[in-house]
């Protein structure tokens, strides 16, 4: 297996779709939209990120096993 | 006439299963007493019923067999779709889902009016409406085409049954019994695909020298099939950048930010916190499992023939691959209940998208042509008769699908045409103020002739490529969504800079800048943010003016809240998760402590029973 079947896309996915998300929370705390004075909006500021980081930790450990099995 | 699967035991299973969410769903047509209730449930939900009832929807019948034909073809990455929802999440949750929920918006094309101009609206209300129905098409046809194997009833014959059978108990319920049967239904899908995990997973233990089935999943397995992302651009028509762009950008924001029936499945919770945890969940753990119950039979599939020769024919067709291995698997009945979630699939899918149409044709055609003169009640008998409209024109419209090679190019093909112009003009709209009117008519229709110009012409798509190879005589796939945004956002942005903006007055409540605005535009006055606990009470009729409610001096200090400010009442027992509850702003209050007074109609729309205690807590 090569790079371009195992680790490019989850570079890519992560990377592009990253910005996407970066660029989304910068704006909703820009525009006010999420307060950290605001206890509730706290946790959904850890939320947000432990989502981006799971699906991140789910896809790098099944293409980590699966190159493990060649 | 092709072969007859399953026996009349799995036959009774399916027509019992059917006959069991009619009446349920027509039990709960008791709830919709207005168009509110019936769009939208009354925005009285809990985040977990809503939870579970978006799971049905986000599971259509063509999922099953569109993602199974996928694993067994490539695997583990036939998950991509349902795991690459979460970049967009902030936007939604803390931008788009704020704006609809308190700018109380009737439907997506209402947005396009007040954002922009009423042809914007009209044109929105067009594209939708297409999608939805030519969606509902596509879920008729998928089922069809599964029931037809099973019954041998004609093709068409069994999408007109299947039509009338989810036309009983939409036509009377309305939102509330789309969610609750599809709260049944949600469980029952994920139910049936972990069962036939299980299963698959039992038969590989029987019949290979394996003890553990996970093991003997894996094992025969290619290294290549177990990765959970396709390869970057090959082969054209499964490879990763392609299917990021379609689905991972434009299919996450159109279901995020246009699905319609979505949009109405999270405005009919009782708060946007609620909404939030609805999507969160979903997105987190729901999408994930669904990823697995979709997928599995693939898998199974291909492991079976891997390592039991002879167990799946060998000139097995991909597309068959769902219907050939629960069939190997399971045994008489538990066959049946399997087709009877693939018809959960497609009526929990189906209906959301008929009330959501429906909701389309009051909300942006009759309300506007009639400038909102009619009774509620006749709204109410319209939206039902809408209902029953967008499903004779599904229907009409199936032959037209049946046409395409597969169920899977015509769902792409779907998404490709009708998805990128309104992905570009609500984003640009919410996050952009200078975003203007004739920029988002021109990104509809300049937008759709360049679109078109690059399914004619795939030379100009060949710039955004990646390197994915051009099929000669049928184009790019799904990297052609990469081009239909650039040309919508390129026409929205260039005809943006020579056209004069709206003023900002009229973009109030409208775009992100001003979300920290929305609860004092929604509820009228300024708001009380101060925190303070529930309270449980028992109820006694007394009339205190409209939307009224009064509460004793003690009990308004322990909830912390003022006169005017807005309440939700609901009955104390939680696994209603809100069905029986009201919205209300606080009276002047009272003497008697654990009491509150409410008036007749506040009583019956909450369907509050005598002696059983109320909780309430302040909203805002």
């Amino acid at each position: 297996m090569n790079f371009y079947q195992t680790w490019l896309p989850f570079f890519y996915l992560y990377g592009v779709g990253g910005i996407a998300f970066l660029l989304g929370t910068f704006l909703i705390y820009k525009t006010g939209a999420l307060r950290v004075s605001y206890e509730i909006h706290k946790k959904w500021i850890w939320i947000l990120f432990y989502g981006y980081f799971f699906y991140a930790f789910i896809h790098a450990l099944f293409i980590y096993l699966a190159i493990g099995s060649s | 006439m092709e072969n007859i699967l399953g026996t009349n035991l799995d036959r009774i299973v399916i027509l019992a299963y059917f006959a069991v969410v009619m009446g349920f769903g027509a039990y709960f047509g008791k709830y919709s007493k207005t168009t509110s209730d019936y769009f939208f449930g009354g925005r009285r939900f809990a985040w977990w019923l809503i939870t579970i009832s978006i799971v049905a929807t986000g599971i259509g019948s063509h999922s099953f067999v569109k993602y199974s034909t996928k694993a067994y073809q490539y695997g583990f990455s036939s998950t991509m779709t349902y795991m690459n929802d979460w970049f967009f999440m902030p936007l939604f949750l803390f931008g788009w889902l704020p704006i609809i929920y308190y700018m109380k918006l009737g439907s997506i094309p209402e947005y396009f009016e007040k954002r922009f101009s009423r042809e914007a609206r009209y044109i929105a209300t067009f594209m939708i409406l297409m999608y939805m129905i030519g969606y509902i098409a596509i879920q008729f046809l998928t089922l069809a085409t599964a029931l037809y194997k099973i019954y041998g009833i004609p093709l068409m014959l069994t999408v007109v049954l299947i039509a009338i059978a989810t036309t009983i108990y939409m036509h009377f319920g309305g939102q509330t019994s789309v969610i609750f049967t599809d709260l049944i239904q949600g469980f029952i899908l994920i139910f049936a695909g972990l069962l036939l995990f299980t299963l698959g997973l039992n038969f590989l233990v029987e019949n290979t020298p394996y003890a553990s089935g996970l093991k003997a999943l894996w094992d025969n397995l290619t290294p290549a099939e177990k990765l959970p992302l396709a390869n970057f651009n090959s082969p054209p028509d499964f490879n990763f950048v392609g299917i990021f762009w379609q689905d991972g950008i434009a299919g996450s924001i159109g279901f995020l930010f246009l699905n319609q029936g979505l949009i109405m499945r999270f405005m009919a919770a009782r708060s946007v916190n609620e909404g939030r945890k609805a999507a969160a969940f979903n997105v987190l753990v729901i999408l994930p499992i669904s990823a697995i119950v979709v997928s599995n039979a693939g898998w199974i599939g291909k492991a079976i023939s891997n390592s039991v020769p002879g167990a799946l024919p060998i000139d097995l067709a991909p597309n068959d691959v769902f219907v050939s291995v629960a069939n190997l698997i399971t045994s008489p009945g538990v066959f049946g209940f399997i087709i009877a979630a693939l018809c959960a699939a497609l009526m929990s899918t189906s209906d959301t998208l008929v009330n959501a149409s429906s909701s389309v044709i009051i909300n942006d055609i009759y309300r506007p042509l009639t400038k909102n003169k009619s009774s509620d009640e006749e709204q109410l008998r319209l939206a039902r008769l809408a209902s029953v409209v967008v499903k004779v024109i599904a229907v009409c419209l199936v032959p037209f699908f049946n046409s395409f090679e597969s169920i899977y190019e015509a769902h792409g093909w779907f998404h490709s045409t009708f998805t990128p112009p309104l992905v570009v003009g609500v984003f640009l709209g919410i996050f952009w103020k200078r975003f203007t009117s004739t920029a988002v008519i021109a990104t509809f229709i300049l937008g759709a002739f360049l679109m078109i110009l690059g399914q004619m012409y795939p030379s100009l798509i060949s710039p955004f490529s990646h390197g994915i190879e051009l099929r000669p005589g049928r184009g790019y796939s799904y990297i052609g969504a990469l081009y239909n945004l650039f040309v919508c956002a390129g026409v929205g942005v260039i005809v943006t800079f020579f056209t004069k903006p709206n003023a900002d007055k009229q973009l109030t409540g409208l775009t992100v800048f001003d979300i920290h605005k929305l609860k004092k535009i929604f509820k009228g006055s300024s708001i009380n943010e101060a925190t303070g606990k529930p309270v449980v009470v028992n109820f006694k009729v007394k009339d205190l003016g409209k939307d009224m409610v009064s509460f004793s001096k003690d009990d308004m200090k322990t909830i912390n809240a003022n006169k005017g400010d807005l309440v939700y009442i609901q009955d104390s027992r939680w696994w209603l998760g809100g069905l029986k509850s009201i919205h209300a702003t606080f009276a002047d209050p009272h003497d008697e402590n654990g009491v509150v007074y409410m008036s007749e109609v506040q009583r019956d729309s909450g369907m509050f029973i005598d002696n059983l205690p109320l909780k309430a807590e302040k909203e805002m």
